[in-house]
């Protein structure tokens, strides 16, 4: 069955571009192109899948996380920007999307990243596998003693080769072959971090990327 | 001299008395202005030197302040000469002037009303031309144009004791401090002569005097804030265009140009890719490292230059990831120049349009991946052409005490595996 998959982007051409590049592999249910009308018709709609702008007026793709993901958890967000910037990718995260992607990805990588965030796991780009592995690594950051619950706080050896494999550009398949481990346990690795992501309420996390930033 | 070039000189407003030549109408002086012009354009008006003027309204000042009193009501009534109306004229043409002309005599009446009990007439004759001056100052403040508010706030600004910039030193705070004291046991003093003994009566005037200037700052506050986001308001709109201005002109030197030079070329196809991509990795620094705070000479700068020179020379996507940064030196610049070699052998013979680079720096050792998914090969077997991949690379890196891994399956594309200790 193909994923039901809503576009929200401020940008005609982006949504005409992704439409077409999607056609016959999924089933658009819809698009919207701002944060209120996108809030409504998600919650409406019921789409498996929102590819989501990061960048938007009114509180972007972070503001339509906040308005959906409560009422609707099944929903799945991922999120797709030109932008680089670590503050945008980790808020979105943090928000509750499955994933990101660069609007460069080609069309049969989104498709990819599509199924994957239906079926529930989650998608990292090479760039956010970066960002991941920077905000997490404990060189060179002060952490104090009560702010860290160790579960969440740390990633595991695992964890951390498996998104080093990301940043170094392997699919999932890739590094299944590589760690000769099955690419449901890269998965359920990824969703890992991924929850970690999430769920961390160690403050550096959001400071790291604006220091990040001022570096 | 002045009087053969009279008509040259009448058909604008001067901005300076010329001696010896009058010229109407009365207008507030711009230039040559201190405080409100006022003696500036009487100078023009009357064609003798701002000088004279100014001395005269001093001395007249002393005679029972009238002075002062004539320079209010001409600041007030006469306009500026690069405006078209007078402060009064703004006063009473204001939307809710009724409003503001029961408020305002409101607050006259009650002053004079707080005056006459304190015992003005005790003050003497000074005392009256000085608060109508200061009323009379209000309405300035309340009535000015933007321009002349702006003139007046550098004034206070650039002014000792009072101003800004001065109150920054230790030496203004004394100052400031020493003048206020004099100020307060004078006022005490007043106070204390008017009712004979430090008694009853001075603590009723005292309290007096706070209610009168609770009064007055209850009055006046809304005006005051008023006026203080008027100034900011025209300051920040200024600053909004001057950096609307550098958008555009920045906009107009990039991207403009870049997408000119995409229609010129809109059948090659390489070309509007590499244009574009550079485009987009110029804008995208622009607008994510303002300043180019990301500094040269450290190893995340030379893997950005890296990035540009594979793409820009080999029509190829480079996916550039980087955690962590160090100072650039000999090591990472090897490092470096073993990660291009890569690079290029990726871009130019894998086929694979995407070329994955991965850097870490940990804290012994810097670790760099450069990784295609092109045609592959078989390192065994290395022809003679890509003799590159055992000098450039692997030796650059072996002379340093590091490690170069080369992983290659036909078919599926190469990885390079670059490991250098940070220090020998």
């Amino acid at each position: 069955m193909q994923p039901r998959v809503f576009l929200v982007d401020d940008h005609e051409l982006i949504r005409k571009g992704i439409r077409s590049e999607l056609l016959g592999s999924v089933d658009v249910v819809g698009e919207a192109d701002e944060v209120d009308a996108a809030i409504e018709i998600i919650l409406e709609r019921r789409p498996d899948v929102v590819l989501l702008d990061v960048h938007m007026p009114n509180g972007g793709g972070v503001a339509v996380l906040k308005g959906v993901v409560d009422t609707a958890p099944e929903v799945r967000f991922l999120a797709l920007s030109v932008s680089d910037a670590a503050e945008d990718v980790i808020s979105v995260i943090r928000a509750g999307a499955r994933g990101y992607v660069t609007k460069n990805i080609s069309g049969p990588e989104l498709l990819d990243a599509i199924y994957r965030v239906a079926a529930g796991d989650a998608v990292f780009s090479p760039r956010l596998a970066g960002f991941v592995l920077d905000a997490f690594s404990l060189e060179g950051r002060h952490l104090e003693a009560g702010d860290i619950d160790p579960d969440l706080d740390l990633l595991t050896p695992r964890e951390r080769q498996v998104l080093r494999l990301i940043a170094r550009g392997y699919s999932y398949r890739d590094i299944a072959t590589e760690l000769s481990i099955s690419v449901k346990t890269v998965e359920s690795h990824v969703s890992s971090v991924l929850r970690k992501l999430q769920l961390s309420n160690r403050h550096q996390l959001s400071n790291w990327a604006s220091q990040r930033h001022l570096n | 001299m002045g009087q053969l070039h009279r008509s040259d000189v009448s058909t604008e407003t001067p901005t300076r008395a010329t001696i010896g030549v009058p010229i109407r109408p009365l207008m507030r002086g711009v230039d040559n202005a201190i405080l409100g012009g006022v003696c500036g354009g009487l100078a023009i008006r009357l064609g003798v030197r701002e000088r004279v003027v100014r001395i005269v309204f001093c001395l007249l000042a002393l005679v029972s302040g009238v002075g002062l009193l004539l320079y209010m009501l001409l600041w007030l009534g006469v306009r500026r000469s690069d405006e078209s109306r007078s402060i009064a004229q703004r006063l009473v043409g204001r939307r809710n002037k009724v409003f503001n002309v029961v408020i305002g005599v409101a607050a006259i009446v009650a002053i004079f009303i707080v005056l006459n009990r304190l015992g003005m007439p005790d003050l003497g004759i000074y005392a009256w031309p000085f608060f109508l001056t200061v009323i009379g100052a209000v309405g300035v403040w309340r009535g000015a144009s933007p321009e002349e508010l702006t003139h007046l706030h550098d004034l206070a600004k650039s002014a000792p004791i009072i101003g800004v910039a001065a109150s920054r030193t230790r030496w203004s705070f004394w100052l400031r401090l020493a003048l206020g004291v004099i100020f307060i046991v004078f006022g005490l003093k007043i106070l204390h002569h008017l009712s004979g003994s430090f008694g009853k009566d001075t603590t009723a005037a005292l309290f007096g005097t706070l209610i009168l200037i609770g009064g007055a700052l209850i009055l006046l506050a809304p005006w005051w804030l008023a006026t203080l986001n008027d100034l900011t308001g025209e300051r920040r709109q200024r600053v909004r265009m001057e950096e609307r201005a550098d958008v555009a002109a920045h906009l107009h030197d990039s991207v403009l140009q870049t997408l000119t030079l995409i229609e010129r070329s809109a059948g090659d196809e390489g070309a509007v890719k590499r244009l574009a991509r550079t485009q987009e990795r110029e804008l995208r620094e622009w607008l994510f490292n303002p300043e180019g705070s990301v500094d040269s000479g450290t190893f995340l700068s030379d893997l950005r230059s890296l990035e540009n020179e594979i793409e820009n020379d080999y029509g190829v996507r480079v996916d550039l990831v980087v955690v962590g940064d160090c100072e650039s030196n000999e090591r990472v610049a090897a490092l470096v120049a073993a990660g291009r070699e890569a690079a290029i052998n990726a871009a130019r013979w894998s086929g694979s349009d995407l070329v994955s680079i991965y850097a870490e720096v940990e804290q012994s050792t810097i670790n760099l991946f450069v990784r295609d998914q092109g045609s592959g090969f078989d390192p065994e077997q290395v022809v003679s052409d890509r003799q590159g991949i055992a000098l450039s690379i692997r030796q650059r890196i072996a002379q340093r005490g590091g490690e170069a891994l080369i992983k290659s399956t036909i078919g599926e594309g190469t990885e390079v595996q670059l490991t250098l200790p940070r220090s020998t």
